[in-house]
């Protein structure tokens, strides 16, 4: 017995000091010289075949591995993309683009427009198809809007585009242009369908593209690691590799950052944020959002199968009259500790060129509501509840899903104010899944009942302000996007006009016009358009620029200028005549070393540890001598 | 041990697994709204062509008996369990394989050094009852028992990883690192895995510590025990060979149901320290309602459940011949 247990004691530290001789040289070891740019993501990568993309993260790899055919300047202008000049004909149906001479893809082939022929001729495929799609379905529409009929290559680097209506949106087709040469092998079905047994699911290391990084290793659910693209037709990044890395909660992210162990967080909570300010090192953007919170409301309530609680939704004076109770600057200091901008209209100021103010627009004011609802004909009841044109009592369920966190907060604030009004207000969450079948009517299928009076939700929109746009065309309707209902038949006029508007001025008196209808029929109120919370260390990299330059973000924008406009922070600047002005200038094997203050993956120190190890093995053989020892002693007695 | 003690503890074994497999077609299908539609449902240009067509590919379009039943039974049988809805193109296998690595990594090691220190606690404890070492052990033991995983680990993580900076504060290897050989990578993994295993053990310790000690104490006032002291044997002797033996059975009960709560916790712990096993695995595919993942980690460890108390009654019934009737 004592010997066993003596065997087994030193076999045991045997192996514990195996794993502590391994210890010592892992630790010890520094990272080779790459200067690696790591970004936090509170969105895990999914898939790297973009016809799949949903996330955040999926789409922001793929725009930074794959050129769209005409890319994003720093203020969302159309830049140089696969293509470097473009053209349309006087009637807008005749799209001309001159492919880059010279350009590669990372694996040395050449890039010419038969890259491009292949990739807009796939979508029109797939669109034209039996199953009308491929992959999540979500990426076709930029080409469809644009009424694309055709594409042809004159020759390797001009391509002929035909539109069955005047667009100027070619220019904004946030497609990724995908080698012919690789994706050509493949069948739609294959590229299309994620359970065809030869799925093309793009995860050959490193992928092949024609943006200045591209991936190179994918340890799922940990995180992607992109290196630099040899062939990059412009200014490299000084970055030469960047990792996107995966966190499951805001907090563990937020202390890797101040750790500096990342340098780049998306996806802050406002707390964490207002925390960082001030923090050394580290700088915080916080960026317009493209999009908006709404509060929406049942607008064909007692209709057969939609089950709203009172015929009073269906009236627009009554919706505008609720519209004067909400004080939307106080949901914005209040519910979002100021980190956004008070709602008005559905396109969102993140639009610089595109968002009007209404001409009306509804400021907060009790006195104003309770007329408007006098007006209206909503008496108030003995007990001050206002009744509604069939006499029952007025009360409004307002829900919204689980995924929603600031909506509480908001629907407390609003009963609140609605109760001096004389209107009463039944909040409560409803599971995503549940509420997303609630809202759908009988339009969507025959079995479907609507159940619902208003709900709290959002939506996030392109560079373009197209998408939000066309949430509200009646075609929407049956789709169940369209979750108010608003029926105009001159709003869908618009939409289509704007679509096919030839200049910027037109467009913007066409989409002045569709805000302003959408703000009258007070179908939604916007209630804030809350701001993206971003935060970066400056200790590695400098020279971060948003995009755009007021209220945007450096990265997780639209094409990958942010990662190329960034500076090595403690990179010496040249002295003489070799010092100019152009970012490019600075990165490549003239930067003097060191690169970068040791950061977490250089190694820390290694002491610890094994004090850690060392003193585990003590506590484990310990309690084996203990054992032992209780024997012996008595024994000896 | 007999045939008839075997054959019966499979048998309930298997009819468990098979409760199992049909309480998960039953729980994921009988929850509200539909997956297409969560996944795509808002997304502004998929029609209603787009989800239709998701539907019917993924089956759902069928009715729920027999149809999607059989397939469902047929499929898991041959153990395809159907693919996952956010990752295009993986099986919910190869999602679950990818994952379960790191997992069995933590916990397998966790529960080996909570079991080895718990149990020297626990028997040193309650062998000198009354003791300097019974008391803190106790008292720490106790403390240690009723703290949650989370609390625990976020106290390491705050303390080691960022203000003394002695550990990383994330993830199970460094992003992206370059290896030079397998000590190097094997060292990179132990950094990593300090702080989230010494929450796992703490956590545990206290469970072992405690039930060990009160093992221990009962099987002191044992006839067989009065017997050895009167022989004359050494009181290491008898701990070792006559008290712990018999003290450690109920411990093979704990660890077995322990699997369970372990699995629960896995959950947390691997939520604070960002560790990608199956933990962060579930809590990603309950945010994107991936139920084919759900459906797959459920099965899972369902089974090991079951599994594991399957081990424990088999090693109890070598442990303790009263029982293998």
């Amino acid at each position: 017995m004592r010997s066993r247990l003596g065997v087994r004691l030193s076999r045991f530290i045997a192996i514990a000091a195996l794993a502590a001789v391994g210890l010592v040289p892992g630790v010890a070891r520094a990272q080779a010289d790459d200067l690696v740019l790591t970004v936090g993501t509170d969105q895990n990568l999914r898939v790297l075949n973009p016809w799949f993309s949903v996330t955040v993260a999926d789409y922001e790899i793929f725009q930074i591995q794959y050129d769209l055919l005409v890319s994003f300047g720093i203020d969302l202008q159309p830049a140089p993309g696969f293509a470097d000049e473009w053209s349309s004909s006087d009637d807008g149906m005749t799209h001309n683009f001159h492919i880059r001479e010279g350009m590669l893809w990372s694996d040395g082939e050449p890039a010419t427009c038969a890259d491009v022929e292949y990739t807009f001729e796939f979508v029109l495929e797939a669109v034209n198809s039996d199953r009308g799609f491929v992959g999540s379905g979500y990426l076709e529409p930029y080409l469809t809007n644009t009424g694309l009929e055709s594409v042809e290559c004159e020759d390797e680097h001009n391509l002929v585009a035909h539109t069955a209506h005047p667009s100027t949106l070619l220019t904004q087709a946030y497609i990724p242009i995908l080698p012919e040469h690789i994706w050509s092998q493949y069948s739609m079905d294959e590229i299309g369908r994620r359970n065809d047994p030869n799925h093309f699911a793009n995860d050959q290391f490193p992928v092949v593209g024609t943006g200045p990084y591209v991936a190179a290793a994918w340890e799922r659910g940990s995180f992607i690691r992109m290196e630099r693209n040899e062939n990059y037709w412009g200014t490299p990044g000084v970055p030469d590799a960047i990792q996107f890395q995966n966190f499951a909660g805001a907090d563990t992210m937020d202390q890797a950052l101040r750790r500096g162990e990342i340098d780049y967080t998306g996806g802050l909570t406002a707390d964490l944020f207002d925390a960082l300010d001030g923090v050394e090192n580290i700088q915080t953007a916080e960026g317009y959002s493209n999009g908006y919170t709404m509060l929406s409301f049942n607008t064909r309530a007692t209709q057969p199968g939609y089950n709203g609680s009172t015929s009073a939704l269906e009236d627009p004076a009554f919706r505008d009259a609720l519209g004067f109770a909400i004080d939307r600057q106080a949901l914005v200091d209040r519910a979002l500790n100021g980190h956004g901008v008070a709602g008005l209209t559905h396109v969102p100021p993140y639009h610089a060129n595109w968002h009007v103010e209404p001409d009306n627009p509804r400021d907060f004011n009790i006195d104003t509501a309770n007329q408007r609802l006098d007006a209206a004909g909503y008496s108030r009841g003995a007990d001050g509840r206002r009744v509604d044109k069939e006499g029952q009592p007025i009360e409004i369920r307002i829900t919204w899903p689980d995924s929603e966190e600031v909506a509480p907060t908001v629907a407390q604030f609003i009963e609140g104010w609605w109760e001096q009004i004389g209107i009463g207000v039944d909040a409560y969450v409803t599971e995503e899944a549940t509420l997303i079948d609630d809202l759908l009517g009988p339009e969507y299928g025959d079995q479907y009942q609507a159940d619902w009076d208003a709900n709290i939700w959002g939506w996030v929109g392109d560079p373009d302000p197209t998408s939000l746009l066309s949430l509200f065309t009646q075609d929407q309707i049956p789709a169940g996007i369209n979750d108010c209902f608003y029926s105009d038949d001159r709003y869908d006029e618009l939409f289509q006009e704007q679509l096919e508007a030839t200049s910027e001025d037109a467009r913007l008196a066409i989409i002045d016009e569709m805000q302003q209808r959408f703000y009258d029929a007070a179908c939604y109120h916007v209630l804030y358009y809350d701001s993206v919370l971003h935060a970066m260390r400056t200790d590695k990299f400098t020279n971060w620029t948003n995009q755009p330059p007021v209220g945007g973000t450096p990265i997780f924008g639209y094409g990958y200028s942010g990662y190329l406009a960034i500076q090595d922070a403690t990179a010496q600047p040249s002295p003489g005549p070799a010092e100019t002005t152009d970012p490019g200038a600075t990165a490549g094997p003239a930067t003097p070393a060191p690169s970068g203050a040791p950061t977490g993956s250089a190694g820390g120190d290694s002491t610890p540890l094994i004090i850690g190890a060392i003193a585990l093995i003590a506590v484990i053989a310990g309690g084996f001598w203990f054992m032992r020892r209780r024997g012996a002693a008595v024994e000896e007695e | 041990m007999g045939a008839r003690y075997l054959t019966r503890r499979l048998l309930s074994a298997v009819a468990t697994i098979a409760m199992i497999v049909l309480i998960n077609f039953v729980l994921f299908r009988a929850m509200p709204g539909s997956p297409e539609r969560m996944l795509l449902g808002r997304l502004p240009g998929v029609t209603q062509e787009v989800l239709e067509g998701t539907r019917e590919r993924w089956g759902l379009d069928k009715p729920l008996f027999p149809d999607q039943f059989v397939a469902y039974i047929g499929a898991t049988l041959q153990g395809d369990l159907g693919f996952s809805y956010t990752e295009a193109g993986s099986t919910v296998t190869e999602v679950l394989l990818s994952r379960l690595g790191p997992t069995l990594l933590l916990f397998g090691l966790g529960e080996l050094v909570a079991i080895a220190l718990g149990l020297a606690l626990g028997a040193y404890s309650g062998w000198k009852r009354g003791g300097l070492v019974d008391h803190v052990g106790n008292a720490i033991s106790l403390f240690l028992y009723s703290t949650p995983y989370f609390l625990l680990g976020m106290a390491l993580l705050v303390t080691f990883a960022t203000a003394l900076g002695w550990f990383p504060t994330f993830g199970m290897v460094t992003p992206g690192r370059q290896y030079t050989d397998v000590l190097d990578h094997f060292g990179d993994i132990a950094r990593h895995l300090a702080l989230p295993l010494a929450t796992v053990s703490l956590g545990l310790i206290g469970q072992y510590a405690i039930l060990m000690r009160s093992s221990i104490l009962d099987t002191l006032t044992e006839d067989y025990v009065t017997t050895a002291r009167a022989k004359g044997l050494p009181e290491g002797r008898i701990l070792r060979s006559h008290a712990l033996p018999n003290a450690l059975l109920p411990t093979v009960s704990l660890v077995a149901i322990n699997i369970g709560y372990v699995v629960a916790g896995a959950i947390t712990v691997e939520v604070v320290f960002n560790w990608p096993g199956l933990g962060t695995l579930t809590v990603e595919a309950l945010s994107a309602r991936d139920y084919p993942v759900l459906q797959g980690v459920f099965l899972l460890l369902s089974v090991t459940v079951v599994l594991a108390n399957l081990a424990a009654d088999l090693i109890y019934g070598v442990l303790d011949p009263r029982v293998r009737t």
